[in-house]
């Protein structure tokens, strides 16, 4: 186990300088430059030129990489060249706000999907079954900003029972800021229910098909100890290695959800700095973004691992 | 004093004009207002003209301000409006939510009212000379900066010598370029200026103007750190910033303003920005009581708002255009007949109907429109007429058709208007094919390879601008820095230096028919409408006042329980 968590620790670093390198090349061919950004369409030729040259933005881009990442690996992650503040607190706070909403939509769904999944696994094919999959199924092809707005029109708008941004006034308790989630957090769990209670469903099933299965309930375990002490532990294998997937996405990849409802989270970051041909900022969001996707994908092969011994052993 | 006796002597040249029947009452209020004439001496002008000395206000702000209830002070104002996208500084700022903030903050020498005619500020009054090329500024005394210095003409120096320095940036170079030279801005005395142009400009004001966003005046020091530290001589004080989040100002205990009565100005205690990137998303902040004001409601997605019985809508005739560029060093648009086949073939009604919901004016491809600025002769109206255009199209050698690229960015209601027109010049024989491209791709690359300035043809989206000549200067002349069209008229250029030369409205006025006429029969660019903006606030909220969208001047502004 040891080995297999060192051996993916260490293949983190190959991948993010890969990572490091492409984002800086693709930045290149976006359109653009920076001096223009930050100038604006009305400034001069002569101006851009001078503002790129003081920027360094006219340097070979190997020069321009190789000062970048020599500064970034030694902690010194600059200032953003769009907002003027520091990279690396501007990035943690973006980061912070990301992992809240995450965080919040997680405890929310995973209970919630698990708990539809393997109830439906255990009534397969009857009318709960079906109601729960076309349901859920249905969910998981409305985008974010179709319900977020109907959610928005329906709770905030005419009913004002919700607050419309997901951030409490300046000054308010830290806790008020959960009250404030609850809007952006549902169109995430109506996209996130389907996909997750459906593979729950589908490992029941597939579970509950098993001869070890059987052999519980004819040697007489109560249904409560084959549901828990045999079922969810197998059946919940796959589910794990979807949830991990889609842990990268809730923190990196919320843009419509952060647009919407007016968070300041990373992924809105990322795609405000790519426009602007922010390039210090783009790497810091994109690099860290691809550390917390690993580690929450190597977070679930570890328990993957803990709960079927034959990977655990097979390292 | 030489300017003092200018412009008494202007002012009797006004009122003979008016009597005269060459101008328009309205068009004295501006012209007089370029020439720092006091509102008391305007006043007194109109008296002579045998008018009523109030003027007229803009439909939006009667609405507005009708029937105002007493001025409740204190509260606080919440507003939404776009993140600036990038680090505050005036020097610099070129997009809606920069220059909002900036306007709260710091001030210009001179301000517009809400129907774009100047009004003093920092700036108590300002002449020419006979000749138009030196203009002398005076000070408003007993102003100081919100960190405690005081407001001089070494402040006003600094301002302007910085944004002409092209290492500082500022758009405003551009703007000045030709007009004002380093070393041109003087300091007479602690509360004089004085510009000594590289021409005469008749318009010059303007270019000094909160129009001219980039000119706001800051302290001598200033270093660049606004975000920091926002010093500034205006009615709001920077409390705290957090960039793509919100902004928070509280009012300037030491400013200068009071209002009519004499009570301390801004009545408001503090603003608060709500910082939103996407429209519908501010939409839905205002309708959901999130905010109290919206300063610019975009039509487009807007419906909901709009027709929102629990929100006051007021419209601004803003001078904003979506300039459609025919680049006359291309082919087919050497040949004017087919700039002007275009032109005949557009349906603006239809076209501001289905942009606007039929709130903008329309234009007929000329700056000098007098729907948005007062004074201007009214140019012939351009109706739909395909019998013309395609004999205009056949003239030019093009009798079965001729196809063409428009090349339009993804933004606002960009594609829309491309598509109209699209629509509308299929039948004439003119086959538009679209290239749309992202907002950045349009103004990527170099003066001789941005798209903006090289595509054949080519949507520009303009934001307002304050008299045709500035608008002209910024587009129609071979000097031009943002010409989409190289258009190079020798007869307009000549007729332009006349007009901006000289200080004579009838000459003026004679001026801005020819020019007119040259630029609608040229065609180098179409201007089908003038875009009106959309102000949006709760029922309870009172007296917010500028023109349009970025100047928005909530110093007198109040709302009620």
């Amino acid at each position: 186990m040891a080995r297999l968590i060192g051996r993916r620790l260490l293949l983190m670093v190959p991948t993010l300088i890969l990572v490091s390198i492409l984002v800086f090349a693709l930045a290149e061919v976006l359109p653009g430059n920076l001096g223009r950004s930050i100038l604006g369409p009305y400034a001069t030729q002569q101006q851009v030129d001078i503002l790129n040259h003081h920027l360094g933005a006219d340097k070979p881009l190997y020069e321009r990489y190789a000062v970048w990442a020599g500064h970034f690996v030694t902690g010194h992650w600059g200032a953003s060249l769009q907002l003027g503040t520091p990279v690396f607190s501007t990035v943690m706070r973006a980061l912070g706000n990301s992992l809240l909403l995450a965080g919040f939509a997680l405890v929310i769904i995973v209970p919630t999907s698990i708990l539809v999944g393997v109830y439906a696994g255990l009534r397969r094919d009857s009318l709960l079954d079906r109601a729960i999959t076309i349901s859920t199924l249905s969910m998981t092809v409305i985008p974010e900003f179709v319900s977020g707005v109907i959610l928005i029109v329906v709770f905030a708008v005419t009913l004002h029972w919700l607050p419309v941004s997901a951030m409490p006034p300046q000054g308010a308790p830290f806790v008020d800021r959960f009250y404030y989630l609850i809007l952006p957090a549902i169109p995430l769990m109506l996209l996130e229910l389907g996909y997750i209670a459906r593979m729950a469903r589908v490992g029941t099933v597939q579970v509950l098909a098993m001869p070890y299965i059987r052999t519980a309930v004819l040697k007489g375990l109560p249904r409560h100890r084959v549901i828990f002490g045999h079922v969810l532990r197998n059946a919940l294998v796959p589910t794990v290695t979807v949830i991990g997937s889609q842990v990268g996405w809730l923190i990196g990849g919320l843009v419509v959800v952060e647009f919407l409802f007016v968070y300041p989270g990373i992924g809105n970051m990322m795609i405000n700095a790519a426009q602007f041909h922010d390039v210090p900022l783009l790497e810091a969001c994109v690099l860290v973004v691809a550390v917390l996707y690993m580690l929450s994908n190597l977070i679930a092969d570890i328990v993957v691992a803990l709960l079927n011994p034959r990977i655990r052993m097979g390292g | 004093m030489a300017d003092e006796k200018f412009a008494r002597e202007y002012g009797h040249h006004l009122v003979e004009e008016v009597l005269n029947g060459h101008m328009t009452r309205r068009q004295l209020l501006v012209r007089a207002s370029v020439f720092g004439l006091s509102a008391t001496a305007i006043a007194q002008l109109l008296a002579a003209c045998g008018s009523s000395t109030s003027s007229s206000s803009s439909p939006s702000a009667a609405a507005s301000g009708s029937a105002l209830p007493a001025v409740v002070t204190g509260g606080t104002m919440k507003a939404v409006i776009p993140p600036p996208l990038k680090a505050l500084d005036p020097v610099t700022i070129y997009d809606q939510g920069g220059i909002v903030l900036v306007y709260q903050i710091a001030e210009y020498l001179i301000d517009l009212t809400n129907q774009n005619a100047l009004k003093p500020k920092l700036a108590v009054s300002w002449a020419p000379n006979a000749k138009g090329d030196v203009w002398t500024f005076k000070l408003r005394q007993g102003v100081t900066f919100n960190d405690g210095s005081p407001f001089e003409a070494a402040d006003v120096v600094a301002s302007i010598e910085r944004v002409i320095n092209p290492k500082s940036g500022s758009g405003a170079l551009a703007a000045l370029a030709g007009i004002l030279s380093p070393g041109g801005t003087k300091a007479i005395d602690t509360h004089t200026v004085q510009f000594n142009l590289d021409k005469p400009f008749a318009d010059f004001p303007y270019l000094v103007s909160a129009s001219s966003y980039n000119t706001a005046i800051l302290p001598r020091n200033y270093a660049g750190n606004f975000q920091k530290k926002a010093v500034g001589t205006g009615p709001w004080m920077l409390k705290s910033f957090v960039t793509n989040q919100h902004a928070t100002l509280v009012k300037n205990p030491t400013y200068w303003g009071k209002d009519t009565q004499g009570r301390q100005l801004p009545y408001l205690d503090q603003l608060e920005f709500a910082l939103v990137t996407d429209t519908s998303a501010a939409n839905l902040q205002l309708q959901s009581g999130a905010v109290d004001v919206q300063p610019q409601t975009v039509f487009q997605g807007g419906a909901s708002v709009l027709s929102d019985a629990s929100l006051r809508v007021d419209v601004y005739p803003s001078t904003g255009i979506r300039e459609l560029a025919f680049n006359v060093n291309k082919t087919p648009w050497q040949d004017k007949r087919v700039r002007q086949a275009v032109a005949y073939s557009l349906d603006r009604k239809a076209i501001n109907q289905a942009l606007y919901g039929g709130r903008s004016n329309l234009g007929y491809d000329t700056f000098w429109e007098p729907t948005v600025f007062p004074g201007s002769p009214t140019p012939p109206a351009r109706a739909q007429d395909y019998t013309k255009a395609k004999q205009l199209l056949s003239d030019a050698g093009h009798a079965s058709g001729v196809d063409v690229t428009l090349t339009v960015a993804n933004y606002l209601e960009n594609p829309a208007f491309a598509q109209l027109i699209q629509a509308q010049c299929k039948p004439a024989g003119i086959n538009v094919k679209i290239n749309e491209i992202s907002y950045n791709a349009i103004y990527a690359g170099t003066n001789t390879t941005t798209p903006w300035l090289n595509a054949p043809s080519v949507i520009v989206e303009w934001g307002s601008r304050p008299t045709p000549g500035v608008y002209a200067q910024a587009m129609l002349l071979p000097t031009s820095a943002w010409s989409s069209s190289h258009w190079n008229d020798k007869d307009f250029v000549t007729t332009f230096n006349q007009y901006e030369s000289t200080t004579d409205e009838a000459t003026r006025t004679t001026l801005a028919s020819k020019l007119s006429s040259i630029q609608q029969d040229e065609t180098p660019i179409v201007v089908a409408f003038y875009i009106s903006q959309l102000r949006t606030q709760k029922k309870n909220v009172y007296n917010i006042q500028g023109p349009g969208s970025f100047y928005f001047d909530v110093s007198q502004a109040y709302m009620t329980k």
